[in-house]
């Protein structure tokens, strides 16, 4: 298709004349030092003339640096693209502020640049860019692929012509044919690790389910690795294969035979167990084995003999759970169930009766207030909560903070639910019953009612039921115990970390940056001592025993220092090639991270279980900052080799330590003049 | 921000007090060379505070006994000119700077430029030509100048009447601006209005005029051409405007000397006849609306507040100034224009730009925003507009012709 386009030449002239015009208004707008939003309609106006004509969007992809520098996203979320999520950017897309639409555009594109290589952002790197991008498409495949709908036409009107050809050319730079199928591996990615948190993935396999049965749009050949997602949430089985609505499912439910029910139960575990999605077909079985069949509850939830032995020590407890949380809305409280089985937790004493007491829990006013907010009606919040609670007794690891500066807070919820379900459970009565938690600070008590601001100012609702009722209590008493240390010398999760998080942390604290500073100091005692600690090969292959907070210096794929970071270790083993690796949880949302140098987080191929990430033992140790052990067992220094301590030091030189060496080592410090920001108690 | 503090400030030159809040008149005076200082209400504290701008507080109401204490307290700073932008801080300027320039004359001087009845008399009594006018205290004088308006133009009764203009005396603008044309019209104006200035209507071109003025000398001047006035202005004019320049020129200076006025900023209105007549309308001293000073810059690429600063500020100099400003007209790299939005149905729900001036290739930005309510308060007087459209092209006359369209379309449906 390359016929001759007959107004190529006006085109041209146009574009060249209207990016002059965008060129004049990006200039007004840096040269702008008070007025800025002032100048912000000419550029925008500018350049929604510019990206509706033909290659106008790559002109703004190659200004885009231009326009960030000048200030066209400040104070705007959009200035902070690492936080920017892809769930949102259909509301901005689709929305019918002309200023919206413009701005999402130009974040886009500048991602693109940087998704390209071709513009260095401070904040986000290549791969999190193309992530974003994919994401982005994948939960606008209608933009992409489908024609303009007239709800779109009715609400945007020719603002639509511009989503057009931003997609256009996201699509053409990426390229079409990969889409599909970088969008299936991007899923995949996600859900191997097994998040609580699965309503976006949900949404773009929808949205890729929706493309392909659609006879306007060819795929071509990509989206083949599709299936098995897709089969898991719609046409699981045999008997929902056309997806034929829960009201039909359970008629054919009602006129099968114990057979065609197991071969219906096993169908689903597999494919829950495959993906960690449950589809909604499933929770209608579910419900329906509750009341027609004893034995096939266990082949339902997919459980081994472990499993399968609680339970039938638990049998009407389980029943009682399903009966209170299980909804076609709220089908994946079935793989919370299942995991819960199979971790064994009922068989501590408190945990039961707890849940018990789950069951008939009633919430505060506000607790339901906020459920619904977030979740809606139908089922009641009390369902919702319960759904949340088991998800997160099932997957301890998929407890993800959101896009709420909570890394605590999520780290918290997850050691408890990891180490300590029952006291998890506790809180979540406090918060959902009482609207307020006590916990105590070094014998005093903080009430979440009484200490008044957290970290995060205000929190974004992209969090499970548990997250979304129990993080604003614990955030501010987080932040009070921060407050309670200041004027104290050197870090104060020294003194935080234990009373937060259980008295298994450790009270002993190693910390390789000088607060005041903000210098490395003492890295080689520093990296002995966790290695004295934590590696098998020198503490007398002691496993650790209970997760250990633990604080790490964030780097992008170009190794450059983004922030503070809190997580937990979990465990220190040989992978299946012999390589020593520290498996640990990150309260962020997406584990699998490149942090530069070579050093790049793994969340499955490497003896991962579901939801840790992993990083070869001195590759994590060139990145952590912080660790807590116990004083008793501080143990002498290990003699690690000094080739394999200079190689871990050398990774601390290269990426965030660049421009923290001290003064006595001055020679890396010339070379990067950014004055070295100290330890931000927030952070860690 | 940072770069702003690498701004070197030159102690040699003048410092001077912005009167009022204008971003882009502090921002103007931010990346100039000049020291500074904005006076201003105190709600602007926290800002200034924030964006390390100097900054005075002062609550700008009438005139009164604390008048002074302002002028000390900029004086104490070693602020040597005062600087107005709105209409309401012009007499504050004149009282400011008739004690930083030790010059008592200058306060007189603004009252005038602040009444509209005292000064057409004033430009009256300096050859000036200026239409029928009179002041109204009630609405029965409104209608026996209408009438008398009528007879003296030697209408019958049951002739369409020529319509009379009532403005405020101490307003900006179109503000307080109506136009009368039948007796039972004036029951329309609310008590509340009088006393007000009434003129005769003029049936010609009106435009206005921005000169900056040093040492008693135009150093700029400026026609700006009303396509319909309170509607749509655009800079540089058309030739058949331009082609009075030197006629223009030649007023301005009269205005100059009957006001006396040595240094600053004024912005005149005019009408020219048909018969090439020039009437005198008011004198502002003060930028004007409408964004004349961001079309000048967008046409001409001069700073219209460093200007303004520049022909204030005493201790510029003869070379300074006349390296500031560019030639007028010919050195203008094209024409800019705004157009003024008022809704034109009664009940609207979106702002929706036709798609005919979005396209237009002379169309820049627009700064409307959707309404608030659906309903739309019935215009009596000539009230602020909802937003400026912004467009830029090489010809004047297209530039007219496509202001002038504009007030057909819809943009709020």
């Amino acid at each position: 298709m390359s016929h001759p386009e007959p107004n190529q030449d006006t085109n041209t002239g146009k574009l060249a004349s209207l990016t002059a015009r965008m060129d004049e208004a990006i200039a007004a707008l840096a040269e702008s030092t008070l007025a800025k939003a002032t100048k912000l309609r000419r550029l925008f106006d500018a350049v929604r003339k510019v990206i509706l004509l033909e290659g106008g969007a790559a002109v703004i992809e190659q200004r885009a640096p231009q326009m960030e520098a000048a200030g066209v996203f400040l104070g705007s979320d959009w200035a902070y693209p690492e936080i920017l999520l892809p769930a949102l950017s259909s509301y901005s897309l689709k929305s019918s502020e002309t200023d919206t639409v413009i701005i999402e555009a130009i974040s886009e594109l500048r991602l693109l640049a940087v998704a390209k290589g071709a513009y260095e952002h401070p904040s986000v790197s290549s791969e999190q860019a193309h992530h974003y991008l994919t994401q982005v498409m994948a939960m606008n495949l209608d933009l992409l692929f489908g024609t303009m709908s007239e709800a779109e036409r009715e609400t945007q009107g020719r603002l639509a012509l511009v989503t057009r050809a931003l997609f256009r050319h996201l699509a053409e730079r990426i390229g079409y044919e990969h889409i599909i199928d970088q969008l299936v591996d991007e899923i995949w990615r996600i859900v191997q690790q097994r998040p609580i948190q699965v309503g976006s993935v949900k949404q773009m396999i929808t949205q890729i389910a929706i493309c392909r049965a659609n006879p306007d749009i060819d795929l071509g050949s990509s989206g083949q690795g599709a299936d098995r997602l897709i089969s898991s949430l719609y046409g699981t089985t045999q008997a929902c294969r056309e997806d034929p609505g829960v009201a039909v499912y359970y008629e054919r439910l009602e006129s099968m035979d114990t057979g065609a029910l197991q071969y219906e139960a096993s169908g689903f575990a597999r494919a829950m167990h495959d993906t960690g999605l449950v589809s909604p077909y499933h929770a209608v079985l579910m419900r329906y084995l509750l009341d027609h069949s004893d034995h096939l509850l266990s082949e339902a939830l997919g459980l081994s003999s472990t499993g399968r032995d609680c339970l039938m020590c638990y049998d009407d407890l389980v029943r009682a759970l399903i009966r209170a949380s299980v909804y076609p809305e709220t089908a994946q409280a079935i793989y919370g169930i299942s995991l819960t089985l199979e971790r064994g937790i009922l068989y501590q004493p408190p945990v039961a009766p707890a849940l018990w007491r789950q069951i008939h829990l009633p919430l505060s006013a506000w607790s339901k207030e906020r459920l619904r907010l977030v979740y809606g009606d139908n089922p009641l919040p009390e369902a919702r909560l319960m759904e949340g609670v088991l998800c997160m007794l099932g997957q301890p690891l998929g407890v993800g903070q959101g896009n709420n500066p909570t890394c605590q807070s999520a780290r918290a919820l997850s050691m408890w639910a990891y180490n300590d379900p029952d006291y998890l459970l506790q809180m979540v009565v406090w918060a959902a019953r009482d609207d307020e938690i006590v916990i105590h600070f070094e014998g005093q008590p903080i009430s979440s009612m009484a200490s008044l601001t957290g970290v995060a100012s205000e929190l974004s609702v992209d969090l499970d039921p548990v997250s979304l009722l129990v993080v604003p209590h614990l955030d501010r008493i987080y932040a009070e115990m921060g407050r309670r240390c200041i004027g104290r010398e050197g870090d104060p999760h020294r003194w935080v970390n234990p009373e937060f998080h259980g008295w298994w942390a450790g009270r002993g604290f190693s910390i390789n940056v000088d607060v005041a500073t903000g210098k490395l100091t003492d890295l080689e005692g520093f990296l002995r001592h966790f290695y004295a600690c934590y590696h098998p090969f020198f503490n007398r292959s002691q496993p650790l025993i209970h997760p250990q907070p633990a604080g790490v210096a964030i780097t992008d794929s170009a190794a450059r220092f983004i922030g503070w970071h809190a997580i937990t270790i979990l465990r220190v083993a040989l992978d299946p090639q012999d390589v020593m690796r520290v498996y640990f949880y990150n309260p962020n949302n997406d584990s699998g991270q490149n942090w530069g140098d070579s050093v790049v987080v793994r969340t499955s191929g490497t003896g991962e279980r579901f939801g840790e990430a992993s990083l070869p033992f001195e590759q994590f140790a060139s990145r952590l900052y912080i660790f807590h052990f116990d004083p008793l067992e501080q143990g002498e220094l290990a003699r690690v080799s000094s080739d394999e301590l200079q190689r871990v030091m050398d990774h601390v030189y290269r990426s965030w330590g660049a421009d923290r060496v001290p003064a006595e080592h001055l020679q890396a410090a010339a070379e990067n003049p950014q004055a070295p920001s100290p330890p931000d108690p927030g952070g860690v | 921000m940072s770069n702003r503090d690498n701004n070197v400030r030159n102690p040699e030159k003048g410092y001077v007090a912005l009167l009022g809040w204008s971003l882009n008149a502090i921002e103007s005076a931010d990346k100039f060379d000049r020291r500074y200082v904005v006076v201003a209400p105190d709600w602007a504290e926290a800002y200034c505070t924030e964006h390390n701008i100097p900054y005075v507080p002062w609550n700008f109401e009438r005139l009164n006994d604390r008048s002074l204490e302002i002028a000390q307290t900029l004086q104490d700073m070693g602020v040597d000119v005062a600087i107005p932008l709105f209409e309401e801080t012009v007499e504050w300027a004149g009282a400011i700077n008739s004690v930083l320039l030790d010059n008592p004359r200058l306060f007189g001087q603004a009252m005038l430029l602040r009444d509209k009845a005292l000064m057409k008399r004033r430009a009256q009594l300096g050859g000036i030509r200026v239409g029928i006018f009179e002041e109204a205290h009630d609405k029965q004088d409104v209608v026996r100048f209408l009438k008398r308006v009528n007879q003296t133009l030697l209408k019958l009764d049951g002739d369409p009447n020529d319509p009379i203009h009532l403005k405020a005396f101490d307003k900006a603008g179109c503000l307080g601006h109506r136009v009368i044309r039948t007796p039972d019209e004036v029951d329309t104006i609310p008590d509340e209005e009088f006393p007000v200035l009434m003129e005769s209507h003029l049936d010609g071109w009106e435009f206005a005029v921005e000169a900056w003025i040093h040492n008693g000398k135009i150093r700029f001047l400026n026609i700006s051409e009303y396509v319909t006035l309170g509607y749509s202005v655009f800079v540089p004019a058309t030739p058949e405007l331009e082609k009075y320049r030197d006629q223009i020129r030649v007023q301005i200076e009269k205005l100059i000397k009957t006001f006396d006025i040595e240094f600053g900023f004024i912005h005149p209105e005019y009408f020219v006849t048909s018969d090439g007549e020039m009437y005198f309308g008011e004198v502002a001293y003060r930028p004007p609306g409408f964004k004349v000073f961001e079309l000048l810059e967008r046409a001409y690429g001069f700073n219209a507040y460093q200007g303004m600063i520049l022909t204030f500020d005493p201790k510029t100099t003869e070379e300074e100034i006349t390296a500031f400003f560019p030639k007028e007209v010919v050195d203008a790299k094209g024409v800019a224009g705004c157009f003024g939005v008022y809704p034109r149905r009664r009940v609207v729900s979106k702002l929706e730009i036709p798609s005919e001036t979005e396209d237009h290739e002379y169309f820049e930005s627009h700064e409307l925003t959707a309404p608030l309510e659906e309903t739309v308060t019935k215009r009596t007087a000539f009230g602020t507009h909802w937003g400026l459209i912004y467009f830029f092209g090489d010809d004047p006359h297209t530039m007219r012709d496509l202001l002038k369209r504009q007030e057909d379309l819809d943009f709020y449906v």
